[in-house]
């Protein structure tokens, strides 16, 4: 459904640019023109996804073209929800210019071909795979609220530290927010991968009885999820906030990269997503 | 001081001498004494002048919102006094309304160029909402309670003040409704406190890296925020370097102060656009608020038309006696006249009970903005 994925990369740009604009002039005005664009953008997107999801047969999550646009709508979905808890609209001018390049992207793509749709179509037949894919997806999305979040900890942690405020500094959230949307979001990142970590494991075992490929992507997951587990243990435990955490939150989301496309790359038994 | 008057249009120059005559008197001071002092404004540059004061771009700091209070109370006054006529009356509220909007729309006001108020400033940076925080006075100072005052009305609920002689920090402690401490506990404060206030007389260092650590890992890493205002410091340099702990002295907040300032000044010059925009809005809207020009330019409309299709049919009628011609004149004008009647009746009424948008939808219904400007 092109011309409706168009409308939506169109609505997805209006609202980055806004965002950016709001980030820059402060102006609240822009803000507003920022939410309600993605709202409607997000309205349009989701109606795509069902689209598709009805026209091709199959969960609308398979292949590069499909996972990109979904992987945007749930960096949507996960924003919003950042919004409506913290109100720390800094964020999207940075997640919303993601947004729509990964829209674009997917909008320029080339369509499954046809090998894939039956694959597609013979792997989605099981339900526990969609649930698997989408559970990951929403996990990388939190994981990247987290890297954003812990980027905005470091620059601003840095300026209070050397007492020198750029233009930047004026614009971000305060620290003690930054902190709960990281410390929020690695709680449900993580808890999501375990999920879908877990959703994995069962399919692949009904599938051809075994649990664990050492596959290159199942390899870099693992490695993500002690990680976030070692970071979620350690704020919880030692009180272990602040520089460090959030050094580890960008740390975790290279290792995500890594396990989105380095995998990929590197061949194995995923296909993708 | 400034002098608001609405003189009408044809004795502006007597209005400004009044004014002086008027300084001069209550004030028993000589004309000489003072005129080379005074300025003034007329037309659009008043107008310009009252938004650019109520909106603080006209203070010395630019974005202290003192002025608009000052604005505020003599307005106040002048209503009570029954002085503020029509024409005031609207260009204060104006004068409001656009420095809510250089308020909200530019970030002229949002930073601190005050010591004691970049105690707020930067505590919210730090921990967002101060509410439930706590406040850790150490000593005691002017600026120390400034900061403090200010501090609680950003919504800081708990004071903790310790003083080398208790009797000082019980007296300060009662002063804000807080609790004050024996000195000889300052790691087990500091440990309690997300904002540390420093401001004596001692000169060495109260607050070492050792004590600061021990006082960080009570509070399980929380961070906590340091200024320290007293000269010579009180807090090592060094407590600033360790992770979670933030540490001000007097010079970092004043250059803080410094570049907050240059960042109103540009703010400063959006807000100009703003102000310009409303000025210009305003003119527009004055012209609605005096009902005889827009009376006067009605009437002369109609009559136009009048008078231009006479010319045209003129020739038609062939040779006409004088008293014809002043039948025919008379003819149309009594025409015109018990036309624009209801209109102009409508139209004052309109203007008394100030409906403004009515009067210029007349004004647009015949065109008069057009035909002014040509």
């Amino acid at each position: 459904m092109k011309p409706l994925l168009l409308t939506v990369l169109a609505a997805y740009a209006v609202a980055a640019i806004h965002s950016i604009l709001a980030f820059v002039n402060k102006r609240r005005s822009a803000e507003r023109v920022a939410l309600w664009t993605l709202a409607f953008g997000f309205a349009l997107h989701t109606a795509s996804l069902i689209t598709d999801w009805t026209q091709y047969g199959h969960y609308p999550l398979f292949g590069l073209r499909e996972t990109f646009s979904f992987l945007a709508w749930t960096l949507v979905a996960t924003y919003g929800l950042v919004i409506y808890r913290y109100r720390a609209q800094a964020l999207g001018s940075v997640t919303l210019p993601l947004v729509t390049i990964l829209v674009f992207i997917a909008s320029v793509a080339r369509g499954n071909s046809n090998a894939q749709t039956e694959a597609a179509a013979d792997l989605g037949a099981t339900w526990l795979f969609p649930i698997h894919t989408t559970l990951l997806i929403f996990a990388y999305a939190a994981f990247f609220v987290v890297f954003i979040a812990s980027i905005m900890y470091l620059l601003q942690e840095r300026e209070l530290k050397l007492k020198t405020f750029s233009a930047i500094f004026h614009r971000l959230p305060s620290l003690a927010t930054i902190n709960n949307i990281a410390t929020m979001t690695v709680g449900v990142g993580w808890t999501l991968l375990t999920l879908g970590i877990l959703t994995g494991m069962v399919w692949s075992s009904s599938r051809d009885n075994r649990v664990w490929h050492n596959d290159p992507k199942e390899i870099f997951a693992a490695l993500t999820w002690l990680l976030y587990l070692a970071l979620i243990l350690y704020r919880a435990s030692a009180g272990w906030r602040g520089r460090r955490a959030a050094w580890l939150g960008v740390v975790g989301f290279a290792l995500v990269l890594c396990t989105f496309f380095g995998a990929r790359l590197l061949g194995g038994y995923h296909v993708f997503g | 001081m400034e002098i608001l008057a609405a003189p009408p249009t044809e004795r502006f120059a007597e209005g400004t001498d009044r004014i002086a005559d008027f300084l001069s008197r209550s004030r028993a001071v000589a004309h000489e004494d003072f005129s080379q002092h005074l300025y003034s404004h007329a037309d659009d540059a008043a107008v310009r002048h009252v938004f650019r004061v109520a909106s603080s771009l006209d203070s010395m700091v630019v974005g202290e919102p003192q002025v608009l209070g000052q604005v505020r109370r003599a307005y106040s006054l002048a209503v009570e006094a029954g002085t503020a006529g029509r024409v005031l009356n609207r260009l204060v509220h104006q004068a409001f309304h656009v420095a809510k909007r250089v308020r909200t729309e530019t970030g002229i006001a949002a930073s601190a160029v005050s010591i004691s108020y970049m105690a707020v400033e930067l505590g919210r940076k730090v921990f967002g909402d101060l509410k439930g925080r706590t406040v850790l006075l150490v000593g005691a100072g002017e600026m120390a309670e400034l900061s403090a005052k200010h501090l609680i009305s950003a919504g800081v609920s708990r004071v903790l003040v310790t003083n080398r002689t208790e009797e000082n920090a019980r007296q300060i402690a009662a002063e804000f409704n807080g609790e004050a401490v024996e000195f000889s506990r300052l790691a087990a404060c500091l440990a309690e406190a997300d904002i540390v206030i420093c401001s004596t007389a001692a000169n060495q260092y109260l607050i070492t890296p050792s004590i600061a650590r021990e006082a960080l890992e009570m509070r399980r890493n929380r961070p906590s925020f340091f200024i320290d205002i007293s000269v010579p410091r009180n807090i090592d340099p060094e407590v600033g370097r360790i992770p979670n702990l933030f540490v001000f002295d007097i010079d970092d907040l004043e250059s803080v102060i410094a570049s907050n300032i240059r960042e109103r000044e540009r703010e400063a010059e959006r807000a100009e656009l703003i102000v310009e925009s409303e000025v210009m809005q305003f003119q527009q809207s004055l012209r609605t608020l005096d009902i005889g020009p827009t009376l006067g330019a009605l009437r002369q409309k109609l009559q136009d038309i009048a008078r231009a299709e006479m010319m045209r049919q003129r020739q038609r009628l062939g040779k006409l006696s004088p008293e014809q011609e002043r039948a025919i004149e008379a003819l149309l004008m009594s025409t015109v006249n018990k036309i624009s009647h209801p209109i102009i009746n409508r139209l004052k009424s309109s203007y008394d009970s100030g409906a403004s948008d009515d009067v210029q939808s007349w004004r647009d219904v015949f065109g008069l903005e057009r035909d002014e400007k040509e």
